[in-house]
């Protein structure tokens, strides 16, 4: 952003700051969600704010998969004494970068009476600006008085105006208000609450661009246009029309499709030496790649993501699918043909590798991800005491199918594998690293399944079963749902998603009218109400 | 005896805390030099902890004789030559009374918080190395450092309670970037003197400290117990910021090495054998520069999938696949894993061993508790969880022994630990794992 664009956020946040920061700081306002940011928001963020130049180096404390998603869990955690000193340090190292010789002149709003002092008016102007946007809203006056303040006696304290504002940009961008993502919840009367504007614009711009809401959009917020129908239909447009909706749905796609496991796939490479850490970026890069394409680009049926030939491939991917690579581009699309035994999204690479052992495919792997992810149904664990020897093999003469049927001699296993093998065994024509196989310890291998009354064979008759099962839409709209919301996914209530996922099925499964219905339902900004004040000691007990 | 200025407040702190620490009371009064290094300061005690995935093999592991003269069991001899530095706990019992056994999850955190944990991957309190950590990390730069062997930063189980565990540092490099990188004050260093940069830190995290009050009154209580980990998060930063800016006053007999660049990590034996060691030595170095007194090292996690190259199955599966042999009525190809566990665990020993420290090593000058999740793994069986105890922590614990718990509870070795490190805890525990019974006949 040039020093033009920054100027007029400024203008307008001197309005702000009198007006749209009063519910911040007025104290009627209630917390009612906290996020943490993920790598992916808080590198989004820093690059839409000050540039994509500006380095990021550090260490982000991991997410844990809660019930189906990431996003859940930003709702949890906190910050650890190891993610804080990254965080902290992080800060740092961006402030150093902003305040440099390099970019001050870009990034900097204001120029200083003097380098070599303070100068609390340039200060001032400059923490108003990237306070709205690091906060998400204006800084208050009382936090835009304490950076300044900061930024004047480490002036005075280094004789030089720019390393005051290093240090206060420093604790902004280590500040909780940045870390996480405040929802904020005001009165909407009737003993109801709902969003202020500017955690709606939070929302909106996390969910459907992965980053930190735009000028614009905080404008919006600010004239209270997120607040009626129509504003919000108008920024819900812009927010929709820009390619930047693929980034925000990338996101939303690695999360639910758990492609986040692949940094931990380790292969034996004695089993497997054709495996490689390129095959695996590859083919974690085939999945959303060819799903964005379907959902946003194409605007295609999001039932066809389990049965369409359309993917893509690079030159990693071709040596796995057994394709001549003789393409001059990068990336390339490619149409699987129908005896590749290949279609949708269950047979690519992806999906085949991540949820098979070091050095064997695993039915029981694949299909309870699989039920989980697809169809929102999560199997139960084993029993503790159940003796898997039973279907080991230890010659290894059989195939898998024929270890995994001995569960079905014991009822308390079969209750279980039942529910989860038929789609893994579906998929046994696929070994640990994706590649094709027809057969396994020298006989063929039955790729024939009945799942919940429906017998199909192979990935491509998986596909299909999952295509016509109604149960996968209403998982994908759930799961965009409890992420939008960082809630679990069985926590979503029906009534507030039942208008979203009207729209979804009306449209014909389109990605786009799932995200519009969502973010447009009545309830969408709806927020539950405040938790009566815990007691101090309460919260005392709760850290020591 | 010198007071020390550190030493004093360390002792105004314990003062006030609820649990009191005797070791640093012990050092002011110690006058035989015993735990003194070189130059007279008094050598910290340090915590450990070591976590294996799935267990030992009961019948190869557990001694048939008690004490010092037990006999040197198959999967122990990995560890033969440190036998007089560790105590082994055979028989000892994750009880989760009303609480699901949660498969590889309530062995260890019962374990390690003395509380059988509600939820998979949360545990329902602090740690113990964390509790450790309150009492004995006061003046180190670091109050706490995790490391994972095989790379993933999520396998530590080291927590303030909750979902969130301090993450580990997944490779060597990372580790030595932590503990030697910026920020760093050489002991050995002649011309040491603050840098100034770091006062500036102090102002900008006491700025930051200051939004706590103003944010607390707009949270619900779950969201204020988070808000007051970050800001504790917050606190400590500061008091590593403090240490870096004193002069370091344990001079070490050791020399950093060069950083030791970017290495392969993964799950697979043969990089774990290279890893482990490199990991191992570095958290060693850091508690002898004094960097941090409690250093949590983990090998995989409790479902453990490190593989043997050409094992298509790799460990945990192996622990619930593989038959019980008629003949030798165990499972070779899990015991064969167990063993590697217990090599990882000579490793970190060794490091630990290797540095002279006053009249002892390091490692006598630690306490490293090894912990699991199951004891048999093909039934997730919480019954005879193998834990040890290595180290004597400054003498304070005799060692060489086994002991036999007879069925008692886990927390029976946890309390034990902590009082070997000097916390003045009565009793440990929930539920039936409520313990006051230390093995007292180990404590000096």
């Amino acid at each position: 952003m040039g020093r033009k664009g920054i100027l007029v956020i400024t203008a307008l946040l001197i309005f702000a700051a009198t007006d749209g920061g009063a519910a911040w700081a007025s104290g009627s306002d209630h917390v009612v969600g906290l996020r943490r940011l993920s790598e992916r928001e808080y590198r989004n963020s820093i690059a839409d704010i000050f540039g994509k130049d500006i380095v990021v180096q550090g260490m982000f404390e991991p997410q844990v998969r809660m019930d189906g998603l990431l996003a859940t869990s930003a709702a949890v955690l906190s910050v650890t004494p190891v993610g804080f000193d990254s965080f902290s340090k992080m800060a740092d190292r961006i402030a150093i970068q902003i305040t440099g010789d390099k970019f001050r002149g870009k990034l900097v709003p204001c120029t200083p009476k003097s380098t070599k002092g303070a100068d609390d008016s340039c200060a001032a102007t400059f923490f108003s600006h990237y306070g709205l946007l690091l906060f998400r809203r204006p800084l208050t006056a009382d936090e835009l008085k304490a950076q300044v303040a900061l930024a004047h006696n480490m002036a005075q304290s280094t004789g030089d105006f720019y390393s005051g504002l290093r240090y206060g940009l420093a604790a902004l961008l280590q500040s909780p208000n940045f870390v996480f993502r405040y929802e904020v919840a005001v009165p909407l009367g009737n003993k109801t609450y709902t969003l202020d504007p500017y955690s709606r614009a939070t929302r909106l711009s996390y969910l459907m661009w992965d980053t930190t809401p735009d000028p614009e959009l905080l404008r919006a917020a600010d004239h209270g246009e997120l607040n009626t129908t129509e504003g919000l239909d108008k920024q819900v447009s812009r927010l929709m029309a820009s390619p930047r909706l693929d980034t925000g749905m990338r996101a939303f796609f690695t999360d639910m499709l758990e492609l986040d496991n692949f940094d931990q796939v380790s292969k034996d490479s004695l089993i497997y030496p054709l495996w490689s850490v390129a095959i695996a970026s590859s083919a974690r890069e085939e999945t959303l790649h060819s799903t964005i394409d379907l959902a946003l680009h194409e605007n295609g049926d999001m039932r066809d993501l389990m049965t369409t030939h359309k993917t893509f491939i690079n030159r990693s991917l071709a040596v796995i699918y057994g394709v001549p690579f003789s393409f001059d581009s990068d990336w390339v699309p490619y149409e699987t043909s129908p005896d590749s035994g290949r279609s949708g999204i269950l047979t690519q690479v992806s999906m085949l590798s991540m949820f098979s052992h070091p050095g064997q495919s695993s039915p029981t792997r694949r299909g309870v991800a699989l039920m989980d992810i697809f169809l929102c149904e999560p199997t139960p664990t084993p029993p503790n005491n159940v003796d898997f020897s039973q279907v080991n093999d230890p010659h290894g003469l059989k195939t898998k199918r024929e270890r995994l049927m001995a569960h079905a001699t014991n009822p308390l296993c079969a209750s279980c594998h039942n529910h989860s093998d038929p789609i893994g065994l579906s998929l046994e024509g696929f070994d640990s690293i994706g590649e094709r196989r027809l057969s396994e310890n020298g006989q063929p291998i039955d790729l024939s399944a009945t799942l919940q009354g429906k017998t199909f064979k192979d990935g491509t008759g998986l596909g299909q079963y999952l295509h016509d099962n109604p149960k996968y839409p209403s998982c994908l709209a759930h799961k965009l749902y409890a992420y939008a919301k960082g809630m679990d996914t069985q926590d979503v209530p029906t009534s507030a998603f039942s208008a979203a996922y009207k729209s979804f099925v009306g449209s014909g499964y389109r990605m786009r009218a799932l995200i519009k219905g969502l973010v447009e339902s009545p309830d969408f900004f709806n927020a539950p109400a405040p938790v009566a004040e815990a007691s101090a000691d309460h919260s005392k007990l709760a850290l020591h | 005896m010198k007071l020390s200025r550190r030493g004093l407040l360390r002792g105004t702190f314990q003062g006030s805390a609820a649990v009191m620490a005797i070791p640093f009371l012990d050092c002011f009064l110690d006058n035989h030099g015993r735990a003194l290094a070189a130059t007279g300061q008094p050598i910290p005690t340090r915590f450990n902890t070591f976590f294996f995935g799935c267990g030992l093999t009961t019948q190869l592991w557990v001694p048939k004789k008690t004490g010092l003269d037990y006999e040197m069991t198959n999967q122990l001899k990995p560890l033969e030559a440190f036998r007089k530095k560790l105590n082994v706990f055979s028989g000892m019992r994750a009880i989760v009374d009303d609480s699901p056994n949660i498969q590889h999850w309530s062995g260890l955190a019962c374990s390690n918080t003395g509380i059988p944990p509600t939820k998979v991957g949360r545990f329902d309190s602090k740690t113990i190395d964390l509790t450790i950590a309150d009492v004995i990390s006061r003046g180190a730069r670091f109050k706490s450092v995790a490391a994972a062997c095989t790379g993933d930063p999520k396998e530590s189980y080291s927590s303030l309670g909750g979902a969130n565990t301090l993450p580990a540092e997944p490779s060597p490099m990372a580790l030595y970037t932590r503990l030697f990188g910026p920020g760093f004050q050489d002991p050995n260093k002649t011309d040491w003197k603050p840098d100034p940069q770091t006062m500036l830190q102090q102002s900008v995290l006491s700025v930051v400290a200051d939004e706590r009050k103003s944010l607390m009154k707009k949270l619900g209580p779950t969201d204020r117990t988070r808000m007051d980990q970050y800001f504790t998060s917050l606190r400590e930063s500061e008091l590593q910021i403090a240490a870096e800016l004193r002069r370091p006053d344990i001079v070490a007999k050791v020399t950093i090495p060069p950083a030791p660049g970017e290495v392969p990590v993964n799950y697979s034996l043969p990089t774990l054998r290279n890893v482990t060691p490199l990991m191992a030595r570095l958290g060693a170095l850091a508690m002898a520069t004094d960097q941090t007194r409690v250093f949590n090292l983990s090998v995989g996690q409790p479902v453990s999938t490190i593989f043997v190259p050409g094992d298509p199955f790799g460990y945990h599966i192996t622990t619930h696949m593989e038959a019980i042999d008629p003949v030798l009525g165990y499972q070779p190809r899990t015991a064969q894993y167990n063993v590697y566990s217990m090599e990882f665990f000579a490793m970190m020993l060794k490091e630990l061993d290797a540095i002279p420290e006053g009249d002892g090593t390091l490692l006598d000058h630690s306490l490293v508790f090894a912990f699991t999740d199951v004891s048999f793994a093909k039934i997730h069986s919480l019954d005879g969880l193998p834990l040890m105890l290595a180290g004597s922590a400054s003498g304070r614990l005799k060692t060489g022994y086994h002991i036999a718990g007879n069925g008692s509870p886990v927390t029976r070795v946890g309390l034990t630990a902590q009082r070997a490190m000097g916390l003045s805890v009565a009793e440990w525990g929930s539920g039936s794992m409520k313990t006051t019974a230390a093995f007292t006949e180990l404590l000096t």
